[in-house]
Parts: structure tokens; C-alpha cells; sequence
């Protein structure tokens, strides 16, 4: 709308511009704006505002009584040196680790699996068992799984036991060693559907020429896969490892609901530490510091991978 | 060629297998709750009801202001969805068709906001709500989510791929902006706006870390709070009200999936393929 440029906002007529462009109330030039205001306000009210609001809380010690006091970098010192912070961001990145790469492998070997020709019926009965937990929300889910994994009635324990996995007999969630692996587990079982349905859409979405081409030139199904399938895919598991990446860096419900971090903290995550030092202890000063290291985390995180996507994204 | 069959054959019971064990889980809730207190937590567990015991659900009613709930997460979604849909939809409108100064930056500013976590914004609006007095109260948990940077960039990609030519020619006929937006734009791009309707329903009927801050009242709750709230309250032995609170939740959003399975699923999944 270029010819908007020469009007002159709050006249009723439109001067100069062009006569193809009528304009009834004259205000062209502020229309856009008028369009955008609803979600701009809101976007400064609520992420904008904010964002600086927790940067200059970052500076403080206060914990919502008595007033606020500049402590300078102290908070960033104590973020340093907070070895629970520390326990909570070890775990975060085991956490965030094995939920990517189980997420891309078992999400992509079940699209594999089910992409080809089946009986109807079974297609839909697998796509509703595959797809329906991640419908399911966070509270539900961790409460199915913690009476699932109890060592007295949970039918985890009952059957894991039968077949031989170790350590049920006495309740993952409560043995040091099995309780992350539990949550990274229930995770996956929570939101493998969506990896899995959008690899099969990727899947779907291979021309059929490309897999003939290849058989025409004698590859055979291993090959079809590393030099076809693969490439063809790198945007969609570039898309599944950013999104496990998000989700799971900022992981909270299951540490929260299951097991508050525990047993001694070896379930502990940056979010749910966060949460407890702002909102249980209202260290809200410290916690707006953790608030940054989580955002710049993620930045950095996500910045890098969209660098490496040049190198190994296949942009056909 | 047998040979192949009878692999495919075998994958596919294998599949089916894997599929039971991912919902054997909420079926062990569903028929506990429903089966009496004898036999429920039996090992190995009785997965077929022949005799059945529906108490469990007054229990819920007793325990927690379970419809309250429903309402309290029936608005705050519904609002939610309205809100974030009608600003996303004004907001692209005005980014895919109009030229202002700014509007790169402008765009650039709601791309960059896509980063900035809940649990950063969270600390300071949770000041500001407290000194204004609206901690705990339903619009503490839908006014931060009323825009929605995903959405405005979903629906402006949706709405550049609608040919200019058909807000030329509504112009050349006298149609104003809003006429425009509304009996062109609003129609083509209904398939973007289900989508995007589908993702904030499911998202903020679901969402838990931001309503577990602002909401605390039993009568105030959303259904997911309400639900953990049940497990502070029960001993372990009184895990079937927890159950029977699981299944009336699930039970009817299983329903709802199995009607609108495809739709649902297409909608979820094109999100990966655009991205």
C-alpha cells in the first residue's frame, strides 16, 4: 500500500495517492496498525513487559515482602555456585538427551512400521493407541503412572516384574537409580504420538518415484532408507528434535506431580527447582535469574540447531 | 511372496501388541474404577468387569467441586481459544496483506517473543497480578495467553498463499476492510483456523504450570489441578477416587478422539510437515 505513504493520517479525505486506492474514512494509514493492536498490547503486556520485569528482578534479593534491594550480580553468583541448581541442571540434560533421541528413534521406527499396507481396522486402532496419550494431560498421566509404577498394585510392577526388568519389585520412582529413567519413559509414552504421526505424514509425503528410481537402480531396502527416506526426512527430524528439545528442557509436571525431585533429588529439573525457589520459597529475585538462564538456554540451544540444520537438512 | 505376507502378517500382530501395552494403562483405570472394591488392585488385574461397582464416581462429587472444575476449564480454555484466534487472525490479516512501516520489525518482535519461556514471564506477571488483586481468579490464567505468536505466524503463511487477486476484485466492488477479511480471507483460510483452534484447545484444556501458580481455591480450579489435587487428599488405599476422577476426564476426550479421529490427528500432524 504504498500510495497510503502520501496520505495524511486524521484527514477524512485521502490527498494525492493513488485514485485506484479508495480509502472511505482516510485513516489507510492507520488501519494496519488498528489490525495488529489487540495482539501487539497484549504481546508487551504479558511477554515484552515482562521479560524486562524479570531481568531487573534478576538484580534483587526480594521475596515479595518488605522491598526490593539491588544486590548487583549476586544472584548470577549464586547461580554459579548452587549445587542444587547444578543436580537440577545435570538431570534436565539427561532428561532432555534421551528424550530426543528416543523420541526421533522410536517415533520414526513405529511410522516405518506402520506406513504400509494393513487392514483398516488395524490402522485406526493403531493410531488411536499410539496418538491418544499425548491427548491426555500432564496431571492425568503422571497420576496413571505413579499408581501404575506402585510396587504393591501397579500393573507396571506386576508385569515388568514377570518379564524380568529390574529394580520394579521396590518402586522405580522410589530407588535413586530407576526414577529418572521412569520419568524419561512415562514422557515418552506421553508424547510419542506426536513424533509418530508427524514422521508418517513425512513418510507419506516421499514422492513414490524417488523409492522406484532407486529400485530400478538395485538399491536395496537399507539403502532405499539411508540414501531416500533419510535425507528426504532430515526437515521433519529437524523439527521433532527442536520441539523434544523445547518440551523437554523445560520439563515440570512429572518431576512435580510424581515425585516433587525425588528420591534426594535425583528427579529434580531446572523448572520444577525454579518453581519451588519462586513460588514455594518466593525467592523471586533468584528465581527470575534461573528464569534467564532457562531462556538464554534455550536460545542458545535453539540458534545452534537451526546452524547445524544448513549442514544436515536435506532441502529438496 | 508367502514369505513377505507372513513377515507383514507378524509386524502387524506386533504392532497391535505394542498398541495394547501403550493403552493398557488407562484401561487398568477405567475398568478399576468401575469394578467393586473386592476385586479391584487384584494381581494379576481383572481386565473384563462382570460384576461392577460405580461409587467411586460419588466419591469425586464429594471430594471436589468436580462440574465447578469443568466450567472453570471450559471458560478459561474457551476464552483462550476465542481470543488467541480472533487477535492471531487480525494480527496475520494486517501482516500478509497490508504494507505499513514496521512491519518487518513488527514481525520479527512476535517471531523473537516465540522464545521467551513461560517460566521467565511467569515470576513478574505474577507480581503485577497479586498487587491488582487477581490471583486466583480466571482471568489470571486467560489474559497472558489472549495472543499467540504461533498462531499469527501459522495464519500469516496461510493467508500469503490466498491470491491478492480476490481482495483486488472484493475492492473494486466497494469492499472494505473488514468485508474483505471477513467473507474472503475468514472462509479460505478455515482449514488454518481449525488447526490452530484444535492446537490452543488442546494445549490450555491440558495446561498445568501456569494455572498451578495463579489457582488455588478448590472453586477455582481447572480440571488438571483439581485432578492432582485429589492426591494430597487420599490415602494410598483410596487410590479408585483418583481413578474414577482420571476417567471421567479421559473417557470422554477418548469418545471425542475416536469420532474425530482423522481430523483431529491431520491437524496435529500438519503442524510437523509445514514446520
Amino acid at each position: 500500500m504504498s500510495s497510503g505513504a502520501t496520505q495524511i493520517v486524521g484527514t477524512s479525505r485521502a490527498v494525492g495517492g493513488a485514485p485506484r486506492r479508495r480509502s472511505p474514512r482516510g485513516g489507510e494509514k492507520l488501519t494496519p496498525y488498528l489490525f495488529l493492536s489487540p495482539a501487539l498490547l497484549l504481546f508487551l503486556t504479558f511477554v515484552v513487559a515482562p521479560l524486562f520485569g524479570a531481568i531487573a528482578l534478576s538484580f534483587t534479593d526480594w521475596n515479595l515482602l518488605g522491598s526490593k534491594r539491588f544486590i548487583g550480580l549476586d544472584n548470577f553468583t549464586r547461580l554459579a555456585e548452587d549445587g542444587d541448581l547444578h543436580k537440577a541442571l545435570g538431570n534436565t540434560l539427561i532428561f532432555t538427551f534421551w528424550s530426543i533421541v528416543l523420541h526421533v528413534v522410536v517415533g520414526l521406527g513405529m511410522a516405518l512400521a506402520v506406513n504400509r499396507q494393513m487392514w483398516r481396522v488395524t490402522r485406526y486402532f493403531l493410531r488411536t493407541a499410539f496418538f491418544f496419550p499425548f491427548l491426555v494431560s500432564w496431571a492425568a498421566v503422571a497420576l496413571i503412572w505413579q499408581y501404575a509404577l506402585d510396587p504393591n498394585f501397579g500393573i507396571a510392577t506386576f508385569y515388568g516384574d514377570k518379564v524380568g526388568i529390574p529394580g520394579l519389585a521396590d518402586g522405580w520412582l522410589l530407588n535413586k537409580t530407576y526414577a529418572l529413567p521412569a520419568l524419561i519413559l512415562v514422557d515418552l509414552w506421553h508424547t510419542i504420538g506426536f513424533a509418530f504421526v508427524v514422521f508418517l505424514a513425512g513418510l507419506q509425503a516421499i514422492p513414490g518415484h524417488l523409492y522406484e528410481a532407486s529400485e530400478v537402480d538395485g538399491a536395496g531396502p537399507v539403502r532405499r532408507f539411508w540414501h531416500v527416506t533419510l535425507p528426504m526426512l532430515s526437515p521433519t527430524i529437524f523439527f521433532i528434535v527442536v520441539i523434544s528439545f523445547i518440551g523437554a528442557f523445560q520439563i515440570f509436571e512429572p518431576m512435580y506431580i510424581m515425585t516433587r525431585g525425588g528420591p534426594d533429588g535425583a528427579t529434580s529439573s531446572v523448572v520444577q527447582y525454579l518453581y519451588e525457589t519462586g513460588f514455594r520459597n518466593y525467592e523471586v529475585g533468584y528465581a527470575a535469574s534461573i528464569g534467564l538462564l532457562v531462556f538464554v538456554a534455550v536460545l542458545a540451544a535453539t540458534l545452534v540447531q537451526f546452524l547445524l540444520r544448513r549442514r544436515w537438512v536435506f532441502e529438496g | 511372496m508367502i514369505a513377505k505376507r507372513a513377515g507383514n502378517l507378524a509386524l502387524s500382530a506386533a504392532l497391535v501388541a505394542l498398541g495394547l501395552l501403550m493403552i493398557a494403562p488407562i484401561l487398568w483405570v477405567f475398568v478399576t474404577t468401575i469394578l467393586p472394591a473386592e476385586q479391584r488392585f487384584a494381581l494379576p488385574p481383572k481386565w473384563i468387569p462382570t460384576e461392577f461397582d460405580f461409587s467411586a464416581f460419588g466419591k469425586v462429587f464429594d471430594l471436589i467441586p468436580f462440574w465447578k472444575m469443568l466450567l472453570n476449564s471450559i471458560v478459561i480454555t474457551g476464552v483462550i481459544t476465542l481470543g488467541a484466534v480472533t487477535t492471531s487472525v487480525l494480527a496475520a490479516y494486517a501482516f500478509s496483506r497490508m504494507e505499513f512501516r514496521g512491519r518487518n520489525a513488527l514481525f520479527i518482535l512476535f517471531l523473537a517473543g516465540l522464545m521467551i519461556p513461560q517460566q521467565i514471564t511467569i515470576i513478574p506477571v505474577f507480581i503485577a497480578m497479586r498487587e491488582l488483586g487477581l490471583v486466583d481468579t480466571r482471568a489470571s490464567v486467560f489474559l497472558p495467553f489472549l495472543v499467540n505468536a504461533l498462531g499469527i505466524f501459522l495464519l500469516r503463511q496461510y493467508m500469503l498463499s490466498i491470491p491478492r487477486e480476490l481482495d483486488d476484485a472484493a475492492r473494486v466492488d466497494g469492499a472494505g476492510r473488514l468485508t474483505i477479511l471477513w467473507r474472503i480471507i475468514l472462509p479460505l483460510a478455515r482449514p488454518a483456523i481449525v488447526a490452530l483452534s484444535i492446537f490452543l484447545f488442546q494445549v490450555y484444556w491440558n495446561d498445568f504450570f501456569w494455572p498451578n501458580v495463579f489457582l488455588s481455591s478448590p472453586d477455582k480450579l481447572t480440571l488438571p489441578l483439581g485432578l492432582v489435587s485429589l492426591q494430597g487428599a487420599q490415602g494410598e488405599s483410596e487410590a479408585v477416587v483418583v481413578f474414577a476422577a482420571i476417567t471421567l476426564i479421559v473417557a470422554p476426550l477418548l469418545l471425542i478422539f475416536l469420532f474425530f479421529q482423522r481430523a483431529l490427528v491431520d491437524s496435529i500432524a500438519s503442524s510437523g510437515v509445514k514446520g
